[in-house]
């Protein structure tokens, strides 16, 4: 899985993490007030061209894009099947501009940045007594680390299932996927543990 | 160093995997070694505070492990079997800087620590890399450089040759060999700890022997026979 974090020396890289995270969700907000397709239409224009400042070129940015702008090509068919085609318009340029900013932010924000944005911002939650914010913010760093894992444990497993002559089901697919996933998540907790990185903070 | 082990017994699930053990490790560079399910690891674990014992006492540096968990974590590095679980964040030098996240030091002065650890095992050029990309010994090197930025007084390795080909091996025992810090090595591979201060053995639960290399690794050889 290639990662989502794009190595650069571009403006946006160098702003401030917690002022983009804070950009994006005023952006998104704004992005949901609007209904003219028009307006929605120039922000997704704002979008392609934010993206298009990585230097990506069209073919790596197909590549990591395709997946998610599919799914709104969906969303938005759905759309006009059971609204208007200026609905549908709308939800389109909407989606697409939203996606390609955030896309955008998380291309430029390194995860240790992410995560100390993520740890600040909780903190006010912490007066609750019932969370910590460094863990959340050392929740969501985990979950980008290990994501890759699991997708190899996944192939791992459907090519375990060929290797044998079975036809992979989702059944006999997700229970070794779960139960292998588990126990590597003991040892990651003894692994933070061990090295004192919960407790230190 | 000063890890003492007072009549000190570890169960698990109501089974006794490490019988009462009493000892003191003052040696600088000490190999474990015991066929699988011999309580080697429950040993070293014990040691971090990983395991805390179910009677009698584990202290390092006179901090019982069972209390100071913490302090006992700060003197006694840990690396795991798997260095991929070692890692915890995607990108390696993010991940060496976690270790340092609440020492009370400057911005620079933990990228200088990270620069500086990564320099000392000649995977500078990694620093940016992703961990899911590193190969087995990057990664052990990796995982090395993770612990010992903190400056553990002991680093306690589980097995770091395990996953190896020749080739990384050779390049985890160099560095192994290299280091200037209290190491207490778990390890199948008996060229490794040959040349070590002090060997360990376990063998159903109990330390079955206990002295320099060659009578240990002899008495090891028995007991696989």
């Amino acid at each position: 899985m290639k990662s989502l974090h794009v190595e650069g020396d571009t403006f946006l890289h160098r702003l401030p993490a917690g002022l983009k995270l804070a950009g994006l969700a005023a952006v998104s907000l704004l992005l949901f007030l609007l209904h003219s397709p028009l307006l929605l239409a120039f922000a997704a224009v704002a979008g392609i061209g934010l993206y298009a400042m990585l230097g990506l070129g069209w073919r790596n940015s197909w590549q990591r894009l395709r997946v998610i702008l599919l799914t709104i090509v969906v969303v938005s068919v759905f759309t006009l099947v059971i609204n208007s085609p200026v609905d549908a318009a709308a939800v389109f340029f909407r989606l697409i501009a939203l996606f390609l900013f955030a896309a955008t932010i998380t291309a430029t924000t390194s995860t240790g940045d992410f995560i100390a944005v993520v740890t600040t911002a909780a903190k006010p939650l912490e007066k609750t007594g019932l969370i910590t914010a460094s863990d959340i913010g050392l929740a969501i760093g985990l979950v980008i680390r290990f994501l890759p894992e699991v997708l190899d444990r996944y192939q791992a497993i459907r090519d375990a299932h060929h290797a044998r002559g079975l036809k992979p089901k989702p059944l006999t697919l997700a229970v070794p996927l779960i139960i292998l996933t588990l126990r590597n998540a003991d040892e990651i907790a003894a692994a933070i543990d061990a090295r004192g990185i919960r407790s230190q903070k | 160093m000063d890890i003492r082990f007072e009549q000190a017994e570890a169960r698990f699930e109501g089974r006794t995997v490490l019988h009462p053990l009493t000892l003191s490790l003052t040696e600088r560079r000490i190999g474990v070694i015991g066929l699988n399910g011999s309580g080697k690891t429950t040993f070293a674990r014990m040691i971090n505070g990983l395991v805390l014992p179910a009677a009698g006492k584990v202290s390092v540096g006179g901090f019982d492990t069972s209390k100071d968990g913490d302090r006992v974590r700060a003197l006694a590095g840990f690396i795991f079997q798997n260095p991929q679980n070692q890692i915890v964040l995607p990108v390696l030098k993010e991940d060496i800087a976690l270790g340092l996240s609440t020492r009370k030091l400057s911005k620079t002065e933990k990228q200088e620590a990270v620069s500086g650890i990564l320099a000392r095992f000649g995977i500078g050029r990694l620093a940016d890399r992703r961990v899911h990309e590193l190969s087995g010994g990057e990664l052990q090197l990796a995982a090395l450089a993770s612990v010992l930025v903190t400056r553990p007084d002991v680093l306690i390795m589980d097995e770091p040759t395990n996953q190896l080909d020749l080739k990384n091996r050779g390049l985890v025992e160099k560095t192994i060999h290299g280091l200037e810090e209290n190491i207490i090595v778990i390890s199948h591979d008996l060229d490794l700890i040959g040349g070590f201060d002090r060997v360990l053995c376990f063998h159903e639960g109990r330390l079955a022997a206990d002295g320099p290399p060659g009578d240990v690794i002899a008495r090891y050889r028995e007991i696989a026979a």
